[in-house]
């Protein structure tokens, strides 16, 4: 594994996925949250946490690169933006979960799916236009 | 295709019922402790065709994923793939965490499930999905 190139992509993808996700959900969406404001913390408390909103961003790009390294070892943004749609397919399914459990307008829930799919496809094109093995990976 | 379909049904029926023993049985009382966060009872059976499309949706794609770019590993890489999802899922719940107020146990305790959960998924796909290659050698 090329670490150098894994880590530079880490690096990208965590960019995007941080500034995708404050456009979309904390600017987009912030109207079709605010229906429901029970299900959210307050703007104090919400600053409490940021730091697991940094971190949980970290582990979510660098596992995404982890996979797309063993999914595509050769790299690519294609193959890689399938990838990342397939793990968008997940989130998916999570958030029709959520929907039936959680008091969410379909407006929120609408958002969500669109918002996984463009965040995780674009993040893994990153990825896969970064990312390529310097030498050929069993898997 | 009729292994990708067997290997779907039966990580399918283990996600259900697994889903079901704990959150809804062993875990109520935690869920118990924020209903302002939760639809009533009422609703959400109303509304549990979106856990069952949810729930077909996730397995769908977690088998694609095994099939796509892991078969050919048998259960370890079924394992392998569980895992590395699982944990990009925990820092998804790590980031809901931030904007939701949910009780912290219940994270840690969704994030442990869904750990065990994924490895059984994994496994189950990587012992029945076999490439058509790998079955003929």
């Amino acid at each position: 594994m090329d670490w150098k190139k894994f880590f530079i992509a880490f690096v990208a993808a965590f960019g995007f996925i941080f500034v995708f996700g404050f456009l979309w959900y904390g600017k987009l969406m912030h109207g079709a949250h605010s229906e429901v404001p029970a299900l959210w913390r307050t703007e104090a408390d919400f600053g409490s946490h940021f730091s697991w909103l940094v971190f949980g961003h970290i582990v979510m790009a660098f596992f995404l690169t982890l996979l797309c390294s063993k999914f595509v070892p050769a790299g690519g943004p294609g193959p890689c933006a399938k990838l990342g749609i397939l793990v968008a397919l997940i989130y998916v399914g999570v958030d029709l979960i959520w929907f039936a459990v959680q008091p969410l307008t379909t407006k929120i829930l609408g958002g969500m799916i669109v918002g996984d799919l463009i965040q995780f496809g674009v993040a893994g094109a990153i990825i896969g236009a970064i990312y390529k093995s310097s030498s050929p990976v069993a898997r | 295709m009729k292994r990708f379909i067997v290997a779907f049904i039966a990580a399918y029926v283990f996600m259900f019922a697994w889903g079901w023993l704990l959150n809804g049985v062993l875990l109520k009382d935690v869920y118990a402790e924020t209903p302002n966060l939760w639809r009533s009872q009422s609703e959400m059976m109303s509304l549990f065709h979106w856990i069952i499309i949810g729930q077909a949706l996730l397995i769908f794609a977690f088998v694609v994923i095994y099939a796509s770019g892991f078969a050919g590993g048998g259960v370890m890489a079924g394992i392998r793939l569980g895992i590395l999802l699982e944990i990009a899922a925990i820092g998804m719940r790590m980031a809901i965490y931030a904007i939701q107020p949910f009780p912290g146990k219940l994270i840690i305790y969704g994030s442990v499930n869904g750990l065990i959960e994924m490895i059984i998924v994994g496994a189950i796909v990587g012992a029945i999905y076999k490439p058509a290659a790998a079955r003929t050698v």
